[in-house]
């Protein structure tokens, strides 16, 4: 008997990690398709609507890529909370479609996922809270260091960065951030 | 342990059969119990995973405070500084002060300063010099905007510039772009003010540093029109629009040692035999050259920038001058600026009317401290001059608000007794809401027409949104009479000037514990003891512009000023008014008026003063006001809220491609002030630098209020350990399945075997 307790601890520790791991990838998913009706009823109403009663954040905008068919509901604040539900924009930088550079942070392994297909030239879409939309066009990208981007937030232009851990592939968490840079091309108030 | 293994299975086959099922029934269970907890936590917020990565995660925010302040610890020292030197001369009636501000780049960027400092209420800047190396560069006065948009494109082109900003009548910035690493940048700012008098004394104030203001939370933050296309919606409402303006980093002084040394010299020419001479908050040194002049110089050379300086003076005889007329010549007009200080209220021996007395007490974290100190002491006096025949209510706030009694009650020694014990037990903490105090004081409830209304305001006014209670005092003050009491080292003397002149009443400060009973008691003259009201001025023989526009009512040894620019220097000037029932007038022949200094530019800041007080009692129209206040400051150089010195070295001197750091200097707190009762236990920070880029397609025009922009922008982790987490899972699945076959195969073949 006690020969069988050593592969069924194996097996359960091995269930518990794999049930966590799939768990996150559970829960990303799911956050978003409760934060895509949240954000409907938010541009609704004008109002900023929480998901579920215990959030502490709120959906702000949307970001759309149509040519490869991604979109997500970007989260306030990049906390490890937000990210957990979908992208978080950074606190201190502008709002999408104002003066100054929004950053937009998610998880390279689920919301921002797809970001490795994004090209130069791409044109990405952001509907913000209040119902405005915006067009962005990909214009340069950099791998950097996280305490290092180069980032100028004082900036004056109308400038958008969407970022995640960079490489796309690895399993361990690193320093290096890949950042994608975008320029407003239009506006439809 | 093998060998026990086969021992036991020998021993109870069929047992150990039901052992290996339940066992795995058991797996089971737990295996789709787990999978359903799983499913649970998707409706619970936290998860292990989520905290686990919050650890290492730095918002731009945070980074500020984290662990970039080691990095930036060691830039204290190394941060850009500033020195000032104030060099006053007073000549009789009015004076002129150099305040030149040195700045010292010890690091190796090149960097633009903005510095906040306050200046006297009543000044008119005039003069903006920058020196650079050896060239003086004298700076031009031009509408705000046009200047900023100067001071932008020097500061790209790599160009010294320097812009003297207003931003409250006593709150200046300025501003130096493009100081090299190790150089050092001079600029002098010179501005004209009359000299205080009341009574015998005569005094100047000379402030040192803007104590950190409360600004009140914006209402409504944002612009949201609906969405149907209706057109309405909500608007911004921020009481204090430019609070990034005026809210310069502040030191804990536990933390750092004072910054901003300040030398100050005062050539005093007083134009009468000197008697007392008196430095209230400062050591002095005084050197006498002859009878009518001195020279006072800090005892200790230099001082940290954190309380005002304050000097008054006495004439060597028993009484001043009464009457006082200055003229000056300035193009083809004149200008005159006379003193007169009516007659004395002995012969007012008639019984003082009763009072209905409002005391407002601010016991707000700013006036943590020595300031609450001095502050309860004041009212405390206060309540033990009431006459049994007054009225009185007090009322304590901060961002909360008590009113001690629902309406004012008779001065009795219960009642006193009742406020006494009220007031003893004040402690200073929270916000500084000031408007729904002045409001709550300002409500007449009574009504008595027999009896004086009286507003006594103690504070150190230090509020972002003035304008606000100004509004307050001109909607509601009625028949109510607002006296200042300027409480603390480092009062907001504008707010207490102008409220005291809207509510037309008097102002006093208080800078220390001994000073309260000296100042309390002229407040009370001035309380107990009818002013000079109706008080009308006339030239015979000229066309004269005089202002203030609304002559208003002189307490007791005050004296009333008046600036006036005439067509020409003849005729004399009458001035009318009553002591209380008793009709009073004084003649002054205009020829008689001894030569002044920069009395048109104090003619127009005054005239400026009055556009801004006719802007708040709804005379002028916001628009009329601006176009008044433009014209004067144009026409007689001075820095108001809509002009702006600015100067620019036409010699580039960074070069191209090199970044420019902003770096906000940073303020003491004021002398006797509580740092955690004013910012809570908030980390303070360091100078803040940022990186700027100054090329060429930056728009010049607005400054953006950049939403607190740290050094950069730190990016988030962004991976999670889903993948790992599940390649794991799965190699350890793996492994236990191997193992349990392996270990299910070796008892089979013992049996076969």
């Amino acid at each position: 008997m006690p020969r069988l307790i050593s592969p069924l601890l194996l097996a359960l520790i091995g269930l518990i990690l794999f049930g966590d791991g799939a768990y996150i990838h559970a829960k990303a998913w799911l956050a978003q398709v409760l934060l895509e009706r949240t954000f409907e009823r938010s541009i609704a109403t004008g109002q900023a609507v929480k998901p579920w009663s215990w959030a502490d954040t709120w959906p702000i905008a949307r970001i759309e890529v149509k040519r490869i068919g991604a979109s997500a509901i970007v989260l306030e604040g990049a906390s490890g909370q937000a990210l957990a539900f979908g992208p978080g924009h950074i606190r201190h930088t502008a709002d999408a479609g104002e003066r100054g550079i929004a950053v937009y942070a998610a998880h390279r392994d689920t919301h921002f996922h797809f970001l490795r297909n994004v090209a130069m030239g791409d044109v990405i879409d952001i509907t913000r809270r209040d119902g405005q939309h915006f067009r962005y066009r990909a214009d340069s990208s950099a791998v950097v260091r996280f305490d290092a981007s180069g980032i100028d937030p004082t900036t004056r232009d109308f400038e958008l960065i969407l970022t995640t851990c960079w490489p796309f592939d690895a399993v361990t968490s690193g320093p290096e951030r890949y950042i994608l840079h975008a320029t407003l091309i239009g506006a439809d108030r | 342990m093998d060998a026990y293994d086969t021992a036991d299975s020998d021993e109870h086959p069929l047992l150990s059969r039901l052992i290996k099922v339940g066992l795995f029934l058991l797996a089971q269970g737990i295996a789709v119990m787990l999978v359903a907890f799983l499913a649970l936590l998707v409706s619970f917020g936290t998860s292990w995973s989520a905290t686990t990565e919050q650890a290492s995660l730095l918002q731009p925010g945070e980074a500020r405070s984290g662990s970039l302040l080691l990095k930036e610890d060691g830039a204290i020292t190394e941060a850009i500084r500033v020195g000032t030197d104030v060099d006053i001369t007073v000549s009789g009636p009015t004076l002129r002060a150099r305040v030149t501000q040195v700045f010292r780049n010890p690091t190796k960027d090149w960097v633009e300063a903005t510095y906040v400092y306050p200046l006297a209420t009543g000044g008119a800047v005039d003069t903006l010099k920058m020196v650079v190396g050896d060239r003086v560069i004298v700076g031009d006065i031009k509408e705000r905007q046009q200047a900023r948009v100067i001071y932008e494109e020097a500061r790209r082109a790599g160009q010294k510039a320097a812009l003297t900003e207003q931003q409250r009548p006593n709150i200046f910035t300025n501003s130096v772009a493009n100081i090299g690493p190790g150089e050092t940048v001079l600029v002098q700012i010179e501005y004209q003010e009359p000299v205080h008098q009341s009574g015998n004394e005569y005094s100047l104030r000379l402030p040192l540093v803007v104590g950190p203001r409360y600004n009140p939370a914006p209402i409504v933050q944002s612009v949201d029109f609906r969405k149907d296309g209706s057109g309405w919606g909500a608007a911004t409402s921020d009481p204090v629009p430019d609070r990034d303006r005026i809210s310069p980093p502040v030191l804990d002084p536990a933390r750092n040692a004072p910054v901003n040394p300040t030398s100050i010299t005062v050539r005093l020419k007083a134009g009468f035999a000197l008697g007392e001479i008196k430095s209230h908050h400062h050591n002095v040194k005084t050197e006498s050259p002859d009878d009518t002049t001195r020279v006072v110089t800090l005892a200790d050379g230099v001082v940290p920038a954190d309380r005002d300086f304050e000097l008054t003076w006495k004439p060597a005889a028993e009484k001043a001058p009464s009457v006082g007329l200055f003229r000056e010549r300035i193009g083809d007009a004149d200008y005159l600026l006379a003193f007169v200080t009516p007659p004395g209220a002995e012969q007012a021996a008639q019984k003082p009317l009763p009072r209905e007395v409002v005391f407002v007490i601010d016991n707000s974290g700013s006036m943590g401290g020595t300031s609450i100190v001095q502050a309860k002491a004041s009212l405390l006096y206060a309540l033990g001059r009431l006459q049994p025949n007054d009225r009185f209510n007090v009322i304590r706030f901060d961002d909360t608000m008590d009113v001690l009694f629902p309406a004012s009650v008779p001065a009795d020694a219960t009642h006193v007794g009742e406020a006494t014990s009220f007031v003893g037990a004040l402690q200073a903490r929270g916000g500084t809401e000031m408007v729904p105090a002045m409001r709550a004081a300002l409500t007449d409830k009574i009504s008595d027409t027999n009896m004086v209304r009286q507003v006594v305001f103690l504070t150190d006014g230090a509020i972002g949104n003035e304008q606000q209670l100004f509004d307050a005092i001109t909607t509601m003050r009625g028949r109510s009479r607002v006296f200042m009491v300027g409480i603390g080292s480092a009062p907001n003397t504008y707010l207490m000037t102008r409220a005291a002149e809207l509510g037309r009443g008097a102002f006093t400060h208080i800078g220390s514990v001994e000073q309260v009973e000296e100042r309390m008691r002229g407040l009370f003259a001035k309380l107990e003891n009818p002013a000079v009201t109706g008080i009308t001025a006339r030239f015979s023989d000229t066309k004269a512009d005089v202002t203030p526009a609304i002559i208003p009512d002189v307490y007791r040894d005050e004296p009333l000023v008046l600036a006036a620019r005439l067509d020409k220097l003849a005729g004399s000037l009458e001035i009318k008014g009553r002591v209380g029932d008793r009709p009073w007038s004084v003649t002054l022949p205009l020829q008689s008026a001894a030569e002044g200094k920069g009395l048109s530019k104090l003619w127009a800041r005054r005239k400026i003063a009055d556009a801004e007080v006719a802007r708040t009692l709804r005379e002028m129209t916001p628009e009329e006001a601006d176009k008044a206040i433009l014209a004067l400051a144009l026409d007689h150089q001075i820095v108001t809220r809509l002009t702006s010195l600015v100067a620019v070295d036409k010699t580039p001197s960074r070069p191209e491609g090199s970044p420019l750091k902003l770096s906000e200097l940073p303020v003491n707190l004021p002398a006797g002030w509580d740092f955690e009762k004013v910012f809570g236990e908030r980390q303070q920070l360091p100078t803040q630098l940022r990186e700027r880029h100054a090329d060429a397609r930056n728009q010049p025009a607005t400054r953006r209020p950049t939403p607190a922009a740290p050094d950069a922008i730190r990016l988030p982790k962004t991976a999670t350990s889903a993948e790992l987490k599940m390649i794991a899972g799965f190699i350890l699945i793996v492994l236990a399945v191997v193992l349990f076959v392996f270990n299910r195969r070796r008892p089979l073949l013992t049996d076969a075997g």
